[in-house]
């Protein structure tokens, strides 16, 4: 089956365009400059949002297409999704990079910052001074900033924890059965509590800015 | 090249003794292999009595790592199945009375003279669980659908992997694909993910169980039994078959095996490939 270079599809505030990323950009950009061109205006003063399946979009072929969309008198809704978001993590030191699967009963003690490129099951326990970082999901108890460090944060790419713990705050997740989120989120402390975000809306400067107001 | 099998589990309860029984026949049975069945569960043995030969026993697993007699002397014949033989535990000594040194020796003995020794481990991760594995080749996990038993299976397959077994198997036990579908009991998926190691078979859950255990007559030879169908899968995969996992649902009979049930023509039964019930 030919997939179709270009979709474009109308949401509540603008418009869609959805591109294959295998495609070569020129083709997709004589689609996109296609069906504008049939739109007769249809499309002015809108607002687009970039989709890319099966691939990203290089930052010249986003400016290319920012160009196109001026010609037609619409504006690009700049997104999280094709630029690539840098980790809030400290930078430190010591970092222990695990690839396994961390089952029950096991536990992972360091002094610095955890990476685990695997599960963490529930009945295992990791313990770090520093950030803790899981490639995968976790289900077992996490403890960051072991020695006290309230900066430090624990992120997964699903976060189902038996219990959080960062510096001296425990919490664990609701009783109640929800929807569990299926989408990689981020621990940290506020206001000696511990609070869950979505990764991709993270606001990254309060971050940096408490961690330079920490240190 | 015989293979030394461990059939562990963590959690007491959820089938290891009904597994080892089943494959161990199955194994004999279907594949003519020389079969042994070690029980190393000391001070607490059952295997000997799911296979019916407990008024056999003479010497046990103790008093062969203790050299108070011959290998062959404590091994005993099955009475149904050609090539299955059983090396009981004792019953008056605890775990303490064997090393897993001696376990160790005592596989290797058994490897000389069998195609599979089968190894049927203690509930515990304890000194029992360190002597049954200590002289095994490979690891079959069994779990129930529950959540602490796969808990206890996920310490086992970490506490393996710290022992240097490679890719340990499992068999998922006692099923009930009604209760799956309705949500009410985990599914094979869920466990597969936690567990993130290669399934060997499904086993649903089944009364005729309870009575072959009971009249110490192993399933697998039950050609009617649903787990029988699935420990028989079971032997196939492990003598390298590729036998397809099936979906578990129970087809709905049609109306002509609704009739012939009736007039008690046709039992809801299972009889090789191309069953009723798949596993």
């Amino acid at each position: 089956m030919a997939v179709e270079p270009v979709i474009i599809k109308g949401t509540r505030d603008g418009i869609m365009i959805i591109m294959d990323g295998n495609t070569d950009f020129e083709i997709i950009k004589n689609a996109i400059y296609e069906k504008l061109q049939n739109g007769n205006g249809f499309f002015d003063g809108g607002m687009a949002r970039v989709k890319v399946k099966n691939g990203s979009l290089s930052h010249e072929d986003y400016l290319n297409l920012e160009q196109i969309l001026k010609e037609f008198n619409m504006s690009l809704q700049r997104q999280a999704s094709p630029r690539t978001i840098i980790f809030p993590g400290q930078c430190r030191n010591r970092i222990l990079l695990l690839k396994k699967t961390v089952r029950s009963g096991q536990k992972i003690s360091y002094k610095g910052t955890v990476v685990i490129l695997g599960d963490v099951n529930p009945g295992s326990e990791i313990v770090a001074t520093g950030d803790i970082l899981v490639m995968g999901v976790l289900r077992g108890m996490a403890h960051a900033g072991a020695h006290g460090d309230m900066s430090a944060i624990v992120a997964a790419f699903r976060l189902q924890p038996t219990q959080l713990r960062i510096a001296g705050i425990i919490s664990r997740p609701p009783e109640d059965k929800q929807e569990v989120p299926q989408f990689p989120e981020i621990a940290r402390l506020k206001d000696k509590a511990i609070i869950i975000e979505p990764y991709y809306q993270l606001n990254f400067e309060s971050i940096k800015r408490k961690r330079e107001g920490i240190k | 090249m015989s293979q030394v099998l461990v059939i562990t589990s963590g959690k007491g309860g959820v089938g290891k003794t009904t597994t080892t029984a089943n494959i161990g026949t199955g194994l004999a049975l279907y594949k003519h292999r020389k079969v042994v069945m070690v029980d190393a569960d000391i001070g607490l043995r059952n295997l000997d009595v799911v296979m019916g030969l407990e008024n056999r026993i003479v010497y046990d697993l103790v008093d062969v790592t203790h050299g108070m007699c011959r290998l062959k002397q404590a091994l005993i014949k099955d009475k149904r199945f050609e090539n299955l033989y059983l090396l009981p535990a004792a019953q008056t000594k605890d775990k303490t009375a064997v090393t897993p040194d001696q376990m160790k020796k005592l596989c290797e003995d058994l490897r000389k003279e069998f195609d599979y020794v089968l190894i049927d481990c203690p509930a515990g991760i304890e000194q029992g669980f360190k002597n049954a594995i200590a002289g095994a080749d490979r690891a079959i996990i069994v779990t129930t659908p529950e959540v602490s038993a796969v808990r206890d299976a996920d310490r086992i397959v970490g506490l393996l992997e710290a022992s240097g077994f490679e890719e340990p198997k499992l068999i998922i036990n006692r099923i009930r694909p009604d209760m799956v579908k309705r949500g009410d009991m985990m599914n094979i998926d869920d466990m597969i993910d936690i567990l993130a190691i290669e399934l060997l078979g499904v086993v649903p859950e089944d009364e005729k169980i309870v009575i072959s255990t009971n009249r110490g007559e192993p399933a697998v030879a039950d050609e009617y039994s649903r787990a029988g169908q699935a420990y028989r899968n079971i032997t196939r995969r492990i003598e390298g078959e590729d036998v397809p996992l099936m979906t578990i649902e129970e087809v709905e009979p049609t109306f002509m095996d609704k009739l012939r049930m009736f007039f008690g023509l046709k039992a809801r039964r299972v009889k090789g490939e191309g069953a009723r019930w798949t596993f």
